[in-house]
């Protein structure tokens, strides 16, 4: 039987703090990452080794990504756009970890034993990618707001041109900017939840009868090979978009041809234009 | 290709997150306004105005999606 909580499970409590099984998926790729940085900063050299090579190359591939679209000012967010890809990588990739999703307490509910286990993806929580598509929603604001100044800023939300379309449009700009937030997050939740159901009904079905078993050891692993595909897919299409609202909320400050730059900072030879900067 | 030199001829890489973006926004504008126009109509007994102005709203925001998306792409 195939059993899929679409909530993510707790496993205890600490004080009003509950633990769920995504939050220590969550909590581990953390720890990953940081492990990775500490690691990192301390044995890589200028002329870099084989290893450091190769963990460099998903960087330089982003940030070439992000240099070209990011427009002039793609230095003051690009270390936010590396997190965001590198949190979400790890996050998808340790979901497909052996014992991850499968390990857990055994429980009866409705009659019926389910496995709650005591990891699972981080991103299969809705609580996990409504946070991280709200701190790109905070960060693509700030930016617009050191870009545009607060007056500005609103201005461009709030005010339409011409100004008797205000009524109608700003409502509709809203709703607008709205959509991105529930976008990025419902994107990435329903991406590695679909998987999940997937991995799971891709073992039920291959274990039902003894006939069928050794295809077990084949179609689960094809599917999670696919699973590591749109986990890195998945992670670069939230870090871009996120790139994309930033770039959009400083361009718009250059549509508009306000002379005082609040950023401060030099244009860069040689950068790429900014989506809708002409 | 080389990581930042975009197709070769100076232009920048195409962003594909922005395709990927476009269908999901339009769906969520229209829920949006309709579920904002609902919830409206409920708490203030106005049924069916707000829902409709919401529904106007909502698609009104899903053609500015798609209308900015298309500003961006060409102002590349």
């Amino acid at each position: 039987m195939v059993h899929v909580e679409i909530k993510a499970e707790e496993l205890f409590a600490i004080g009003p703090l509950i633990v769920t099984n995504s939050m220590v998926g969550v909590l581990l790729a953390s720890i990953v990452l940081l492990l990775a940085a500490w690691w990192f900063t301390r044995r890589s050299g200028i002329v870099p080794s084989r290893g450091q090579s190769l963990l460099e190359l998903p960087i330089e591939f982003l940030a070439g990504v992000v240099r070209g679209t990011g427009g002039k000012r793609w230095r003051q967010f690009a270390p936010f756009v590396f997190a965001i890809f590198l949190y979400v990588l790890i996050a998808n990739w340790l979901s497909l970890l052996p014992g991850v999703g499968t390990i857990g307490l055994a429980e009866e509910v409705d009659g019926e034993k389910i496995i709650v286990p005591f990891v699972r993806a981080g991103a299969a929580d809705l609580n996990f990618t409504l946070g991280l598509a709200l701190i790109s929603f905070v960060a693509f604001v700030a930016f617009g707001l050191r870009a545009n100044g607060l007056r500005g800023y609103l201005k461009e939300l709030l005010i339409a041109e011409p100004a008797y379309m205000t009524p109608l449009l700003t409502p509709i700009h809203l709703i607008s900017e709205l959509s991105r937030v529930i976008s990025l997050s419902m994107r990435l939740f329903g991406n590695v939840f679909a998987g999940e159901v997937l991995l799971a009904t891709m073992l039920a079905l291959t274990t039902a009868t003894v006939f069928i078993l050794p295809l077990a050891f084949v179609v689960p692993g094809i599917f999670l090979g696919l699973e590591l595909l749109f986990g890195l897919v998945q992670a670069l299409v939230f870090a871009l978009l996120s790139m994309t609202y930033i770039t959009l909320a400083i361009a718009e400050h250059r549509q508009h041809g306000s002379s005082d730059d609040h950023s401060g900072e030099a244009p860069e030879q040689g950068a790429a234009p900014a989506h809708g900067s002409a | 290709m080389g990581p930042d030199q975009g197709n070769g001829n100076g232009a920048p890489p195409p962003n594909w997150g922005v395709a990927f973006d476009l269908g999901l926004r339009l769906g969520i504008s229209v829920i949006l306004g309709v579920g904002g126009g609902l919830l409206l109509d409920s708490w203030l007994h106005t049924s069916p105005i707000f829902t409709l102005v919401g529904m106007v709203l909502g698609i009104g925001a899903a053609m500015y999606t798609i209308w900015d998306v298309a500003k961006q792409s060409m102002g590349r």
